[in-house]
């Protein structure tokens, strides 16, 4: 009984195909001798508002999936995932910290619109490596556009300035 | 006993998984408009035009059933209101869309992939007050219609295919150019059926390259035994990174009567031509400098353009040249000025300079 309850809670908490990615992705990048846990952290209503207002774009929910990247007793990455809405449909995304807060990686795990798929391209997301919170994350500036997915590419930015900004307010709380 | 248990179990999750944990059906509304100051003068400094127009005010509006399935539409109204011929009220696009993460196809009203402005004409995100010319006879952006579209994301490629109504034969001998063969969605013949088929390439950060060849043989009057054979490729870049904004087209349209000509004459019945070949181009150059003056994004800009309807004609071939300043105080809303000159080829001594004001917006 116990592991049903089990088995049905953790596919309800992040549906199946995206936790499959995020984990597929995850491992792909870090070697087999690093441990990788999923977690959830609440997201504080103080917090969150302020951050919120700093970036001026609200999180989507009031929780947020992480994995912590560790090696024996260390952490040596978080990865966060995340979600901004596009046009109409949100777009979800994972951006890889490490423990200063700068960004090592970022992926778009799944984007649902026709138009604007492009801000998941390799090249367009390399921009981000090595952001921070103290990163200027306007587009035409240090983050060059995309034509023809001018919205998505705008709530992306403002995605992983969120979570930078948002990581040196919660690390000390993060597992 | 247990197998059963085991069963409901496996049945839970995936009901549970059969949708996404981060989407909810849910309306979604957008749209643009664009008020327009545009002013003609002759060579002599007369006034030739003078109109005040809010060009175009439009409505998006969509819904998403689920993750894969949802429904865009687009409705336009044109000059203000529609009253005695006057003013133009259109579905622009109506049409179902099923996407997976790589590919997916749409039917309804829909847009073919051509030229940049086709898919991409909010005001802020072309930088001259009118939409260039270019894509008024060359591309006739906007272009709408019925039909039915596969497109895919491969690496850094996207590509569609577009099946599509015809063009409207009579209406291009009407008019002399590709724009008059808009059938708009309106009763429009599906007998040979529009080909468009895209690419185009995002791989290289702030560079965007498309190219697409349409093809049709547009009946005449709905009756596919006579009709105009309609090729037509171009290619597209824009480039905006590191304050640059560059942005290029060209294209080239062929027409060939199949048991018609392609004879095309003026309202009083006089032959103008022969229409065979329209090619053109436009090239915008501009520089961002809205971080020297403490604002968003403000670009002063050149362009030059070449349109030319019927190459064999000299009276429809224009040169064009540009200069203008775009404000975007957000990203959202461009205030627009521009001064330039057309002139045509038959013609070459009697420019006509065009002075237009502008302010567009999109959400």
């Amino acid at each position: 009984m116990k592991v049903s309850i089990l088995i049905i809670l953790t596919s309800f908490l992040v549906a199946g195909d995206i936790k499959i990615t995020c984990e597929e992705h995850l491992f792909n990048l870090y070697p087999k001798n690093r441990d990788i846990r999923m977690h959830i952290f609440q997201l504080d209503k103080q917090i969150k508002n302020k951050v919120e207002n700093i970036v001026k774009q609200r999180f989507y929910k009031d929780k947020l999936y992480y994995w912590t990247i560790t090696e024996g007793d260390s952490t040596k990455a978080y990865a966060f995932l995340d979600n901004v809405i596009g046009k109409s449909m949100p777009i979800t995304f994972m951006v890889i910290l490490n423990i200063d807060g700068e960004i090592e990686n970022v992926n778009v795990i799944k984007y649902r619109e026709a138009y604007g798929s492009e801000v998941g391209s390799k090249s367009w997301l390399q921009q981000f490596i090595n952001f921070n919170n103290n990163s200027d994350y306007s587009i035409g500036k240090d983050i060059d556009g995309i034509s023809g997915a001018t919205i998505s590419v705008k709530s992306i930015s403002k995605g992983m300035k969120k979570i930078t900004t948002l990581y040196p307010l919660i690390q000390s709380q993060l597992k | 006993m247990k197998l059963l248990h085991l069963f409901t179990i496996l049945l839970l999750t995936i009901a549970l998984n059969a949708q996404d944990d981060f989407f909810e059906p849910g309306y979604s509304i957008g749209g643009y408009g664009e008020l327009h100051w545009n002013r003609e003068l002759n060579k002599d400094g007369e006034t030739t035009k003078n109109q005040m127009d809010f060009h175009r005010f439009v409505i998006y509006y969509g819904y998403n059933w689920t993750e894969e399935w949802s429904i865009k539409s687009e409705v336009e109204l044109e000059h203000n209101y529609v009253q005695d011929g006057e003013g133009e009220l259109e579905l622009e696009q109506a049409y179902v869309n099923y996407h997976t993460d790589k590919w997916g196809f749409q039917g309804g009203v829909i847009l073919p992939t051509v030229g940049l402005l086709n898919e991409y004409h909010e005001p802020p995100l072309f930088l001259s007050v009118e939409r260039p010319d270019y894509n008024k006879y060359i591309i006739p952006t906007t272009w709408f219609g019925n039909g039915f579209a596969f497109y895919g994301n491969i690496a850094d490629f996207n590509l569609r295919f577009a099946l599509m109504e015809d063009i409207e034969g009579e209406g291009i001998i009407a008019d002399g150019h590709i724009r008059g063969g808009r059938g708009k969605g309106y009763k429009a013949t599906g007998y040979s059926l529009l080909k468009n088929m895209s690419a185009v390439y995002t791989g290289i950060s702030g560079l965007r390259l498309g190219a697409s060849l349409t093809l049709n043989d547009a009946p005449i009057d709905d009756n596919p035994d006579t009709s105009i054979s309609i090729q037509m490729f171009e290619v597209n870049a824009k480039y905006s990174a590191n304050n640059i904004y560059a942005v290029f087209e060209f294209g080239q349209n062929s027409f060939d009567g199949n048991n018609t000509t392609t004879d095309y004459y003026d309202d009083a019945g006089n032959k103008i031509g022969t229409l065979k070949t329209s090619s053109g181009y436009y090239l915008d150059l501009g520089y961002n400098i809205g971080g020297m003056v403490n604002t968003n994004k403000l670009i002063p800009w050149l362009r030059v353009s070449n349109v030319s309807i019927d190459t064999d004609t000299d009276s429809k071939i224009t040169d064009y040249m540009r200069f203008g300043l775009t404000w975007w105080p957000i990203d959202n809303i461009a205030f627009k000025m521009d001064y330039g000159t057309k002139t045509k080829k038959s013609d070459s001594n009697n420019p006509t300079t065009q002075i237009n004001l502008g302010i567009g917006y999109n959400f």
